[in-house]
């Protein structure tokens, strides 16, 4: 069969691209960050390796226009066509799913994602899609469904057995196969097949890359092994976590340093090894010399996960980049979000990292509907004061934005603190809760976080922490210090434009269901 | 959720790789089966640990394996009376239905120490229909089988003769299927997970009747 993995190009009104992929929060960027869908990768890899043709179709990446996009895959008019979406494009795909049906009415639609996940059945209505796929393993559910859908194309809605779905019956009813598998064995799924999904259409614009090319590794733990925090869609009485043996990842890491000359290689598991088996493979790195190949290492943590020891060894095999959620400051905040770690352990994680010479990335979220004027004033300060003595070298800040009935989305629901019931809106680009303090201090907050990076001692701890490394990173201040700064002035521009509007809109809004369109 | 320093009341081993820790509970309020993370005052580490003791009772336990060169266990086995540890939590959701429909018969099934969880869940439920499959490597690992009746316990020991059954969980399970009307809890390494999934399919169960919780 012919199967196409989809992305297609998502616009907003003001000319922004939307970043779906990698399951994560989706963020509308002029100049995006092109994120290989590692999953996706995978379940594509898979399923040539079974002898399917596979049409790894991301028009982002491809940087395709939505017509020229729709025109392509209509040509290619795959027998399946497989979707990921989140909340703020499901109205998109409905819509797009919707023209689709109409010019390829023999492909089968498959919608995959958190939000669909969550409410399989509103897609189904609200849009054609043939079937909605419940589990985050994409790879292991394809690997089965297409085959079964190839041998008994007439009646494989009505036999399949495979857990996990939501399937479109033909006479309109839906029929639900039950929970999907919790746990499987990642070693079954194949490395991704590199050239299969283009990675060099990945390789330069990412801010989580040091040097390029960069690439993202297969994870080694999917959905998340903490799992807890209520914003994350990792967390889910059907999720738990899989692991993948750190011998294979070993194996897929020497390939992409060797075989395909990788700068950077960066882990998006929600969290990546901790402990003994982060050390195991950091010492697999150093037993194979791939810390003697100039390329860099990074991953996914959570403070209180890693110590001086694990640290220590993880830099001496030429990890640098380390993304880290510290959320807030404020004990109360992280408590609320089950953040499973205290405050007070954040600066003796970041000293450890930063006497072995890591790069912390922090992420910060703004916005969260109890959040006091008193709580913000002490995150925006603890942060700045991490970032002033080079404690953090590079940081993020967003809108807690309730997403895919998560934990949190629930309770905004729960609370009735949430202002719209319009997905569209759920764009990370303006503050939708009920909050006990106008939004505008919020985006302020944001403005003064990410203007850390143009202060004169940020500057210069940044260009200390430059002249401490070896000679040939110095393409790091090309590369990434322009980018650092077109990224910041981006989300500057994103995050702050509902600056000075929202009083009198969206914070006193009524609830209303907006149509979906 | 409750972060506090608690008070180490006892420390006690159960076997040679494992023990039960427990702790002054402090007012920390938690749903059977949920987990915490545990760390050592000023350490900057912790680690998740599943609940044992149950809802009501005064105090708090952990069932903890030592990991040979792991961060947090080995330092968890040295804490003794008085000592001080950190306490994040109570989260999960690998907890039973708020109500519990009557008639409604579980089976779980766990490796080591991955039998915490359902030792809250009986302790918590004493009217509780269950049957615990639990695989051990050695028959010592049978930690305080004696709070289950005996018809409700089946130790299957895979290294050595002992216990209930000789062999992994896996071959009881495919030995003596237990029914598709029941709902089954695994908990345990991820290798025995990714099997008894397989073989309670095979069996007709269906998928949402099963449970996961990985433990390392």
């Amino acid at each position: 069969m012919k199967v196409a993995i989809s992305y297609p190009p998502i616009l907003n009104n003001h000319g922004q691209k939307a970043m779906v992929s990698q399951n994560r929060n989706v963020q509308y960027f002029q100049k995006p960050t092109y994120l290989l869908p590692v999953v996706q990768a995978q379940a594509a890899t898979w399923l040539q390796k079974l002898g399917h043709q596979v049409f790894w179709d991301d028009g982002n990446a491809q940087l395709k226009s939505y017509l020229q996009w729709q025109d392509d895959l209509v040509l290619e008019s795959p027998d399946v066509v497989v979707f990921e979406s989140t909340t703020p494009v499901m109205k998109f795909y409905w819509k797009a799913t919707t023209e689709l049906k109409k010019l390829l009415p023999e492909t089968i639609f498959i919608m995959t994602g958190y939000h669909s996940m969550r409410r399989p059945e509103e897609t189904l209505q609200e849009s054609p899609m043939d079937l909605v796929l419940s589990s985050s393993h994409i790879d292991f559910v394809l690997a089965k469904l297409i085959p079964l859908i190839e041998n008994n194309h007439s009646n494989w809605r009505e036999i399949c057995n495979i857990e996990g779905l939501m399937i479109r019956m033909q006479d309109g009813n839906f029929r639900d196969t039950g929970r999907f598998r919790q746990v499987e064995p990642l070693e079954n799924s194949p490395l991704v097949d590199r050239d299969l999904v283009h990675w060099k259409n990945y390789a330069e614009e990412n801010g989580n890359y040091l040097q390029t090319p960069g690439t993202y590794a297969s994870s080694v733990v999917r959905d998340c092994m903490f799992g807890k925090c209520t914003f994350c869609r990792y967390n889910g009485e059907d999720l738990t976590f899989s692991v993948l043996p750190v011998s294979q990842s070993l194996d897929e890491y020497e390939n992409l340093v060797n075989n395909y000359g990788v700068k950077e290689i960066f882990d998006d598991s929600g969290v990546w090894y901790r402990g003994k088996e982060a050390r195991e493979f950091a010492q697999g790195i150093i037993d194979r010399g791939l810390h003697k190949k100039g390329c860099y290492f990074g991953f996914n943590t959570r403070f209180e996960y890693l110590d001086e020891k694990t640290i220590a060894l993880l830099a001496k095999a030429n990890f640098r980049f380390v993304l880290i959620g510290l959320e807030s400051a404020d004990d109360e905040t992280l408590a609320r979000l089950n953040k499973g770690y205290q405050i007070q352990h954040v600066e003796r994680c970041l000293s450890w990292m930063k006497k072995y010479g890591l790069h912390p990335h922090l992420t910060i979220m703004v916005g969260y509907y109890w959040q006091t004027q008193e709580q913000l004033d002490h995150t925006v300060s603890f942060v700045k004061d991490l970032m002033f003595r080079g404690l953090a070298r590079t940081l993020q800040v967003t809108l807690c934005t309730p997403l895919d009935f998560t934990a949190y989305h629930e309770e905004c629901l729960r609370e009735n603190v949430l202002l719209t019931q319009n997905y569209d809106d759920h764009d990370m680009s303006k503050i939708i809760v009920k909050t006990p303090i106008p939004h505008d201090a919020y985006y302020q907050a944001v403005r003064e976080m990410y203007s850390i990076a143009f202060h004169p001692l940020f500057i210069l701890r940044q260009i200390r922490f430059l002249l401490s490394f070896r000679k040939r990173d110095w393409q790091f201040l090309f590369i990434y210090g322009v980018r650092a700064i077109r990224r910041v002035r981006q989300h500057i521009f994103n995050l702050t434009r509902e600056q000075g509007k929202s009083k009198g809109r969206l914070e006193q809004a009524p609830l209303e269901q907006a149509p979906a369109d | 959720m409750h972060k506090a320093l608690h008070k180490v009341l006892g420390n006690e081993s159960l076997s040679s790789s494992t023990f039960k820790l427990q702790i002054e509970r402090d007012g920390l309020e938690f749903r059977a089966g949920q987990c915490v993370n545990l760390g050592l005052p000023n350490t900057g580490i912790n680690r998740e640990y599943s609940s044992y003791s149950g809802e009501q009772e005064a105090e708090l336990s952990f069932l903890v394996r030592e990991v040979v060169d792991g961060d947090v266990s080995p330092a968890l086995r040295n804490l003794k009376y008085g000592d001080l540890i950190e306490i994040d939590g109570a989260y999960g959701l690998f907890t039973l239905p708020e109500s519990i429909p009557e008639n409604n018969s579980n089976v779980f099934i766990a490796t080591g120490t991955g039998i915490a969880p359902f030792h809250s869940f009986v302790r918590t439920f004493p009217e509780l229909d269950y049957l615990i499959l639990h695989g051990t490597r050695l028959s010592e690992e049978n930690y305080e089988s004696g709070h289950y009746t005996t018809e409700r316990y089946v130790q299957c020991v895979s290294q050595e003769n002992g216990g209930y059954f000789k062999g992994r969980v896996s071959d009881y399970l495919r030995e003596n299927p237990q029914g598709i009307d029941k709902h089954y809890y695994l908990c345990g390494n991820r290798y025995m997970l990714n099997e008894v999934y397989d073989i309670l399919r095979e069996q007709e169960v269906s998928g949402s009747n099963i449970m996961s919780e990985v433990f390392f």
